[in-house]
């Protein structure tokens, strides 16, 4: 896990960072029911249980479920770049960039891991740098 | 509650309307609908009026006062794509409901220019850092999960779009009249992969109108090119565990599909044609399945046999559909209606559907919401 400068912020609603600097990705879980979301809710939007759906750090290794190759983008963004949703082993998916593949090698189940990063260097207007993270082919059999 | 039917219905031709409002060109398409069944704005007795990115400016008043403020209820709504067919089941269940004898629903629209998508709400531009929220790549994506299941091509993708601008070209209302064989579709420009740009819809202006009258109504006025709506439904997106990180078009699709069905008492095998929601050409593919116009992992091999073209089985899109008659949002739910009124009339020219009864519908909202109406000649 990449340690994040302590003044770092969450650049992705789902992006936690510690006290210690260090980063990673929240997911909620219902208690009722086992679904996982990217974000909190005051119920669960899967089963309606009152019970809030309780956080959880998120795994670092899934597989790849889909994705497109992004050739047009809104203006002033760099392609072609690797838009995936990917399934956490934990059950929570994500949409992101996944880097380092070549578009031919793509294959749904294909093993990545979540790799937090500063968020391509942005800072926000009084100079904080943002946390976030992407996708890499892991290395590893499904 | 009673039947309710549509009387009247027309469309003003989809493109650029640089000089005009989008409330004139709602009011252009109503008056249209208000003189194919020959009644006045003084007959509507309640208004509903379609639009997404002028939602909150009171689109319905803004109509009356072009062509009379007779002070009917307007209730103006908005529901991304699904837009139109909210208006229309609104205006069905007024009629249904014995509140009105007549009521209109009107979608107009002045689409933004350029790629529509999502503008970040949190940190730092999205867009590329996590992903896309592009709507071709949303719905690349969604068409890669069919390819990977089902082994669908690129090429079968690509062929809804020929197939959808060959429908158009014979429609005089669609935004593009101009074929587009296989070798154009797969050389146009790479938007988001499998999508090239004649596999994404048509960004355009446009309005359509339907008058919808009660039993009583129809019957006074003559039954002769009255459409019943047998079907008319609208649903939210059911829990999906991947979504809305990834957007799923699908469940809300087949929820409204089978309560639309039940509600009708009928089933695909019934329907003489389909105007579905093809925003992308990957979309009329998934549709196939959740409009039960084929089984699970068929649609490749559907659009393949031409099944779905003018003259096949069950041709969809014969409009030309959003990819080439045009996708003016908050109008493409009434539009589509129209498109399926004209046929059940036996009124739509050289594309028409030979013998048509029954047509369905369909729209889909990112977000989610989606509108299915089933039709059927009076």
């Amino acid at each position: 896990m990449v340690q994040a400068a302590h003044s770092a912020k969450p650049g992705h609603k789902a992006v936690r960072v510690g006290t210690d600097g260090s980063a990673w990705v929240e997911g909620y879980r219902c208690h009722a029911c086992g679904a996982s979301f990217p974000e909190a809710t005051m119920a669960c939007r899967a089963c309606a249980s009152r019970t809030r759906p309780a956080p959880f750090r998120a795994s670092t290794r899934g597989a790849l479920y889909t994705w497109s190759v992004v050739h047009r983008s809104y203006p002033g963004i760099a392609v072609p770049f690797i838009s995936a949703i990917v399934d956490l082993d934990d059950g929570l998916s994500l949409k992101g960039t996944l880097r380092g593949v070549a578009p031919e090698g793509l294959a749904s189940g294909m093993r990545v891991r979540l790799v937090m990063d500063d968020a391509g260097g942005a800072k926000d207007s009084e100079g904080t740098a943002y946390v976030g993270f992407h996708f890499e082919a892991a290395g590893e059999q499904a | 509650m009673s039947d309710a039917f549509i009387a009247g219905a027309d469309m003003i031709a989809f493109g650029r309307y640089p000089d005009r409002t989008y409330y004139e060109l709602g009011a252009e398409a109503t008056l249209l609908a208000l003189d194919d069944c020959g009644l006045s704005i003084k007959d509507v007795g309640a208004v509903y009026a379609s639009s997404c990115f002028n939602a909150m400016s009171m689109l319905g008043q803004k109509v009356l006062k072009e062509i009379g403020q007779t002070g009917v209820p307007c209730i103006n709504v908005s529901n991304a794509c699904a837009s139109g067919a909210t208006a229309v089941r609104e205006a069905a269940m007024a009629v249904r409901s014995g509140m009105v004898d007549v009521a209109l629903a009107v979608g107009s629209e002045k689409n933004p220019r350029g790629m529509l998508g999502g503008a970040p709400a949190f940190g730092p531009p999205v867009e590329g850092l996590f992903g896309s929220e592009s709507m071709p790549a949303v719905f690349a994506e969604a068409g890669m999960v069919h390819a990977n299941l089902y082994g669908t091509t690129l090429e079968q993708f690509a062929q809804v779009a020929v197939k959808n601008h060959h429908h158009a070209t014979m429609n005089p209302k669609a935004a593009y009249r101009k074929e587009t064989p296989l070798e154009e579709v797969l050389a146009s420009e790479m938007i988001a992969w499998p999508l090239t740009k004649l596999m994404c819809s048509a960004n355009v202006d446009g309005a359509a109108a339907v008058i919808i009258v009660s039993e009583k109504k129809a019957r006074e006025m003559g039954m002769g090119r009255m459409v019943r709506i047998r079907g008319s439904v609208l649903t939210s997106d059911p829990y999906e565990s991947r979504n809305p990180e990834m957007f799923d078009a699908s469940s809300v699709t087949r929820l409204a599909a089978a309560q639309a069905y039940e509600m009708a008492g009928l089933g695909p095998e019934d329907l003489d044609l389909v105007e579905l929601h093809d925003c992308f050409a990957t979309a009329e593919i998934l549709h196939y399945e959740n409009l039960q116009l084929c089984g699970p992992g068929e649609a490749g091999r559907l659009i393949d046999s031409g099944a779905t073209a003018l003259g096949g089985r069950i041709p969809v899109n014969v409009s030309g559909g959003l990819l080439s008659k045009g996708h003016p949002i908050g109008a493409t739910g009434v539009a589509n209606i129209v498109e399926i009124v004209e046929h059940l009339r036996g009124e739509a020219g050289a594309r028409q559907v030979e013998g048509a009864k029954i047509g369905l519908a369909h729209v889909l909202g990112f977000g989610a919401a989606s509108g299915v109406h089933i039709l059927e000649k009076a």
